[in-house]
């Protein structure tokens, strides 16, 4: 049996949202596109942004997981990215693993990282979560930067620039760029997957209301570990990748607020909480912020990083819900979120 | 038939007040217990400490044989507890069957399974042609009718109803009636707090009201009409005229 409705509904109907976990043309395209680029070979100083484009991409994805997807907005995900760099590194210099099993090792270790970080920060919220992930992230810091025995201190760390497979050194950029457009594309896998499944559907729930999640049989404080673990994960392959792509490790770049910011903001420009979102921030902001480096760069100091703000501006006040949000209205349907 | 669930000498206090007192009652599996009280008599805070969102001061709570006092809102609804929110609490970001499917997640592993329990569900409550809307464009009405939808597709043997007829038209608070009272027929046990009194009254196979805390009277909803200590507690002392 079932309750008839009465004049309850509003009138002309409601918008329909559409359905997670598809494919869609446009996603197939720009995949093709990426290939695409890799296969053709461009000019050797392109390929380089195309490499940082791809990387940054992942680890935007990867971000998006617990920023987007759990609603656990971070600004300590640099803290992840170091350990996961220096975790291949240290394997690989010190050890002779290579970086191919030391990445895994990586990711494991920041994922423990990740669910201490949740765990701590289980009753905060809003800015107080915030501030104590950028915090974390500077204890991460600070302590790597003076362990100098493990993480050479100030002086970081070096990976010999001999080419070799096993050691994950290559001499042409465009390995590179097909090794960071496979992280890519797999983080983009695990987001798909996860849109569509009970676990990502759990951290939704968590994001929107947590007292009604609990009430539908949802453990928060588990979810929220298990995001920060997962997101934590992820960024680490991406610092181990960017080690064995920049050889040369720097705990004051690696784990660092600007950068922490820039996993954060790559997301919120493409569309926080989409898949696509974080790709496209990524695909405009990564190239945008290295060409206006050098080309403005040397003519007028900041000049380039006015230019930047003034575009990231732009972006945040007529796409307040990101470009995945605008790419959504021009084929006309309803953003996610 | 055994109790499925209850309580005894439960209380709550908030700092030095306290909102439930020593508080004892059973529901037996298949009945439809209505709880009844004037505002701020505790209904809510005993709600909560049946769904685990808040741990009692003192007394304890037997679920299926099991002593669950303390346990956590996601341990209750987990063993078969089900709660509406008197206040929705609707996941916003979410399409209407979505809001649906989390809850059908808690027995159901796949995707495509939740998604089939959802629209069953929402088909139930009259929900169906919004399924695919966003959850924040309903109105207070119909997320009133989306929380029962979400406790009823956890497949509960227990459901907590928190006054889920406000809002509705006569005629739908008489379709929702009638849908309420099949549920116990399906193996569902109702605890229902309700404001629109002829609803439960017609329904509820036995009543409890409380009031300050404290539990003033039990018994059929006929009896409690007429019953001294609830007319009280609604209309105040009788006033003697001269």
């Amino acid at each position: 049996m079932s309750i008839i409705l009465d004049a309850n509904a509003p009138k002309g109907g409601i918008p329909k949202l559409p359905q997670r976990g598809q494919v869609s043309w446009f996603e197939i395209i720009l995949l093709l596109a990426c290939i695409g680029v890799v296969a053709s070979g461009v000019a050797h100083g392109l390929m380089d942004v195309i490499v940082l484009s791809f990387l940054f991409a992942g680890l935007a994805l990867a971000w998006n997981i617990a920023g987007g997807y759990a609603g656990l907005i971070s600004f300590g995900h640099s803290a992840f990215f170091g350990v996961g760099a220096f975790t291949s590194t240290i394997l690989l210099t010190r050890h002779d693993l290579s970086p191919w099993i030391g990445i895994w090792i990586g990711a494991l270790i920041a994922a423990a990282f990740g669910s201490i970080l949740a765990i701590i920060c289980a009753r905060l919220r809003g800015p107080f979560f915030i501030l104590s992930t950028l915090a974390f992230a500077e204890v991460v810091r600070i302590i790597a930067l003076n362990w100098a025995s493990l993480t050479g201190g100030p002086e970081g760390l070096s990976i010999p620039p001999t080419s070799s497979l096993a050691d994950m050194v290559f001499a042409s950029k465009s390995v590179y760029a097909a090794l960071m457009l496979g992280y890519l594309v797999v983080v983009y896998g695990i987001t798909k997957g996860l849109e569509a499944s009970r676990f990502g559907y759990y951290l939704f729930a968590i994001r929107d209301n947590e007292d009604a999640a609990a009430a539908a049989g949802v453990n928060p404080l588990a979810g929220r570990a298990a995001a920060m673990a997962l997101s934590a994960a992820l960024t680490g392959i991406g610092g181990s990748l960017f080690a064995q792509y920049f050889l040369y490790l720097d705990p004051t770049y690696l784990i660092s607020p600007e950068l922490s910011f820039q996993f954060a903001l790559l997301p919120a420009v493409g569309g926080l909480g989409t898949a696509i979102g974080p790709v496209l921030g990524s695909f405009l902001i990564t190239p945008l912020s290295e060409l206006l480096r050098s080309y403005f760069g040397s003519a007028a100091a900041g000049l380039h990083l006015v230019i930047y703000s003034l575009g990231l501006l732009g972006v945040m006040l007529y796409f307040p819900s990101g470009l995945a949000g605008a790419l959504n209205k021009l084929t006309r349907r309803r953003p996610f979120s | 038939m055994s109790a499925l669930l209850e309580v005894r000498h439960l209380s709550r206090s908030f700092r030095t007040v306290p909102a439930v007192n020593d508080v004892s009652f059973a529901v037996r599996e298949g009945e439809l217990l209505g709880l009844m009280g004037p505002n701020g008599a505790g209904k809510s805070t005993l709600f909560n400490l049946i769904a685990g969102v808040l741990p009692p001061s003192a007394g304890e709570i037997i679920y299926d044989g099991k002593t669950v006092t303390g346990w956590k809102a996601h341990d209750m609804a987990r063993v078969g507890i089900a709660r509406t929110f008197q206040i929705p609490k609707p996941y916003r970001q979410l399409s209407v069957i979505e809001n649906v499917m989390l809850s059908a997640f808690l027995r159901e592993k796949s995707t495509a399974g939740a998604r089939r329990v959802a629209a069953t569900t929402l088909e139930e409550v009259g929900l169906g042609e919004f399924a695919e809307s966003p959850a924040s464009a309903l109105t207070v009405g119909l997320l009133k009718r989306l929380e029962v939808a979400r406790a009823l597709a956890m497949r509960p043997k227990l459901v907590l109803f928190d006054e889920i007829m406000a809002g509705l038209t006569p005629t739908e608070v008489g379709a929702m009636t009638s849908f309420v009272a099949q549920l116990p027929a399906r193996g569902i046990t109702v605890i229902w707090v309700e404001h629109v009194l002829y609803a439960i009254m017609k329904t509820a196979t036995r009543m409890i009201v409380i009031n300050r805390g404290k539990q003033i009277a039990e018994g059929t909803p006929a009896a409690m009409a007429r019953d001294p200590a609830v007319v009280k507690a609604y209309l105040g002392e009788e006033i003697a005229i001269a």
